[in-house]
């Protein structure tokens, strides 16, 4: 199954869509885009259902919108439900021998639900470009135990270092209010890419231009000391953020209730549990409305509710349109429901860059395989 | 792939924006006016972390920050009962005062460039994840130490009026000296700061140090045993002493209600942009490479 396909005689289809994320009520309209073929030599047919309901031989609303259409090309339909929609289109030819089928996936929100930020035009603004960037690291090849055998090793010149590149020449243009995936499995490189981003951390090579203000929510907490109390903590870690001091007294109560931890502002944060301080932080980092917030596997402590309402939260902040969020995470699950564009990262070069679905149903392969 | 978009769905784009933009509620919060500007930023900083180290430093005590004062206070008292009664020092006239300035002054030096030096190391989990300027956290352990100075002057008082010492207008060149040993303290922090990331042994080395320094600078020993010292270079290098002149300038300031000697003078001055111009050419040009080895 893919959104492409070809034919005998070297031409192909595509399947078009006017939009893969949609609200309930809105239109979508599907164009099978035919190339190196004639149009009209060919038969299509469309279905489309609710992701799971096919299987289950649950159709209900959606039967009556398979169409048998010859002269009819292009097709709109408008999704009654919330959820993921598999729109399928079988292709025959004229004689009505089957050819091959093309499906894509389109996002449904609830009329208030989240939508995925659409995939912004070529010529939006730029909120983070990374350029041909590499990272080389050296590790020690051996261990030296005292400065006689280091002194000795390297009046040799044997003081040889192992080059390690943790990326190697990544490059990607994050628009200003996307929503950018940056997914991988351990080690592959994602986190050292956010540290470049953040300006943390240097590359060996290439370049990253950041435009506009960064709120990093890596690792939630650095800059905390556990001994100072909650409240001296958010004017101290607002400051490393670069907040004004009376912003930070102005939303201060913003902060704690967002946090839900009203009555224990006064409480030296040792005592607290890692969940309870993983709220402060992401308080204090989504207070405002950064230009770009850094989102990095952030979301795995705390529990469920707080999940949740930092999910609610980061997708708000998706939906204004202004901030432009870089989500690194493993968990594809997160990264499907919030990225409109994926960069997948593995050991360090880049295998695949491009729309959410697309990179996210190769990288569950890899998963699989 | 994403270039495979069709033209129409381009076209598309901004219609599903404006209606995700109409459904959903305007943000309360207004970003622009959040952040500080990139100068603004660091005095917010600095004057956090300063108030933070402050904050840990009395906690859980009961005198709290009264012991800034206290323990200048009782420190001449231990120092002034053994060097007079056991190495005859007394003959120095107000005793007390001559040690308790001499030593509030080293006590500054002392602080700031050790707390200096382990700064950049001990706010690695934070440089490891924050954008901040780098300069912020040596100059802040000089700029806690400098607040804790200034409790101590209490101490200076309460001696001085204990010693029957009268304050002169003399006094009032106090804080040049003041000054330009912060000057000098910074630039040797951000220097032990940066040499910290990379050599750890210099940790272990520099108390070893300040404790040699200690004792070849006239704190509770009289100046005028420098003159009997037999060799001339030695006799010059401890001139040289960049604690030697802060010292003096400030018991000269203070106690003795005179200028200090010009060289004195010229000296502070030098020597602060010496370690300032130093510490600053060597930090910018090794900050870069600290995220590696923290």
């Amino acid at each position: 199954m893919q959104d492409t396909l070809r034919l005998d005689n070297g031409g192909s289809v595509f399947l078009g869509l006017s939009s893969t994320s949609v609200r309930v009520g809105d239109k979508v309209v599907v164009t099978p885009r035919f190339r190196g073929v004639e149009k009209e030599d060919f038969l299509c047919n469309y279905v489309w259902n609710l992701d799971g309901s096919w299987e289950k031989g649950d159709f209900d609303s959606t039967i009556e919108h398979v169409g048998h259409t010859i002269p009819q090309y292009s097709w709109e339909f408008a999704p009654s439900r919330p959820g993921r929609y598999r729109i399928a289109v079988d292709i025959e030819d004229a004689h009505g021998r089957f050819k091959g089928n093309v499906e894509r996936w389109i996002i449904v929100a609830g009329k208030n639900g989240f939508l995925r930020p659409p995939v912004p035009p070529a010529d939006a603004p730029t909120a983070v470009l990374a350029e041909d960037v590499s990272m080389i690291f050296n590790i020690a090849s051996e261990q030296y135990n005292s400065l006689k055998e280091y002194f000795i090793a390297a009046a040799r010149r044997e003081l040889t270092f192992k080059e390690f590149r943790a990326l190697d020449h990544i490059s990607f243009e994050v628009k200003r209010g996307e929503a950018f995936g940056l997914v991988g499995t351990n080690g592959s490189g994602k986190s050292t890419m956010l540290k470049i981003i953040a300006g943390v951390l240097e590359p060996s090579s290439g370049k990253v231009s950041v435009h506009g203000t960064i709120a990093p929510l890596i690792e939630l907490g650095a800059g905390f000391d556990m001994e100072l109390t909650a409240k001296e903590n958010i004017y101290l870690n607002g400051a490393l953020l670069g907040y004004r001091k009376d912003f930070i007294d102005e939303h201060f109560q913003d902060i704690v209730d967002f946090a839900e931890l009203d009555g224990f502002m006064d409480m030296p944060l040792k005592n607290y549990s890692s969940g309870m301080v993983a709220r402060i932080a992401f308080a204090i980092a989504t207070v405002t409305e950064p230009d770009i917030l850094i989102v990095d596997e952030t979301l795995s402590v705390g529990d469920f509710l707080f999940q949740q309402k930092c999910e609610r939260r980061i997708k708000e902040l998706v939906e204004s349109d202004n901030v432009t969020v870089l989500l690194v995470s493993h968990d594809i699950s997160l990264v499907e429901r919030i990225c409109d564009r994926v960069c997948w990262i593995e050991k360090g070069r880049m295998r695949m860059i491009g729309e959410t679905d697309e990179v996210c149903e190769a990288y569950r392969s890899l998963e699989r395989g | 792939m994403a270039s495979d978009i069709e033209p129409a769905e381009r076209d598309a784009a901004p219609a599903a924006r404006a209606a995700s933009a109409s459904a959903v509620p305007a943000h309360s919060t207004s970003a622009r006016d959040a952040w500080y500007p990139a100068g603004k930023r660091d005095l917010f900083i600095l004057r956090e972390l300063v108030s933070k180290d402050f904050k840990l430093k009395y906690r859980r005590s009961v005198l709290g920050v009264i012991w800034s004062v206290l323990n200048p206070l009782l420190m001449m008292l231990v120092m002034s009962l053994v060097f007079s009664f056991f190495l005859r020092y007394d003959n120095i006239e107000h005793y007390p005062l001559y040690l308790i300035v001499a030593n509030i002054t080293w006590q500054v030096f002392a602080d700031s460039t050790n707390a200096g030096m382990m700064s950049i190391i001990d706010a690695a989990p934070l440089l490891k994840k924050v954008r901040v300027k780098k300069f912020v956290f040596p100059v802040e352990k000089v700029l806690f130490s400098l607040v804790n100075f200034l409790f101590s002057l209490i101490a200076v008082f309460v001696v001085m009026l204990w010693e029957g010492v009268a304050p002169t207008p003399t006094m009032l060149l106090a804080p040049v000296c003041i000054v330009l040993l912060m000057l000098f303290c910074v630039g040797l922090s951000l220097l032990l700061s940066a040499l910290g990331v990379f050599f750890r042994d210099l940790v272990h080395l520099w108390g070893v140090l300040l404790m040699a320094w200690m004792y070849a600078t006239p704190i509770f020993w009289p100046v005028s045993m420098i003159e009997q010292v037999p060799y001339h270079a030695v006799r010059a290098l401890m001139y040289t002493n960049p604690m030697y002149n802060y010292i003096t300038f400030m018991r000269d300031a203070v106690i003795y209600a005179t200028l200090p000697p010009i060289k004195v003078i010229v000296s502070c001055v030098a020597w602060a942009l010496v370690s300032l111009a130093l510490g600053y050419v060597v930090f910018r040009t090794r900050e870069r490479r600290f995220i590696l080895f923290i």
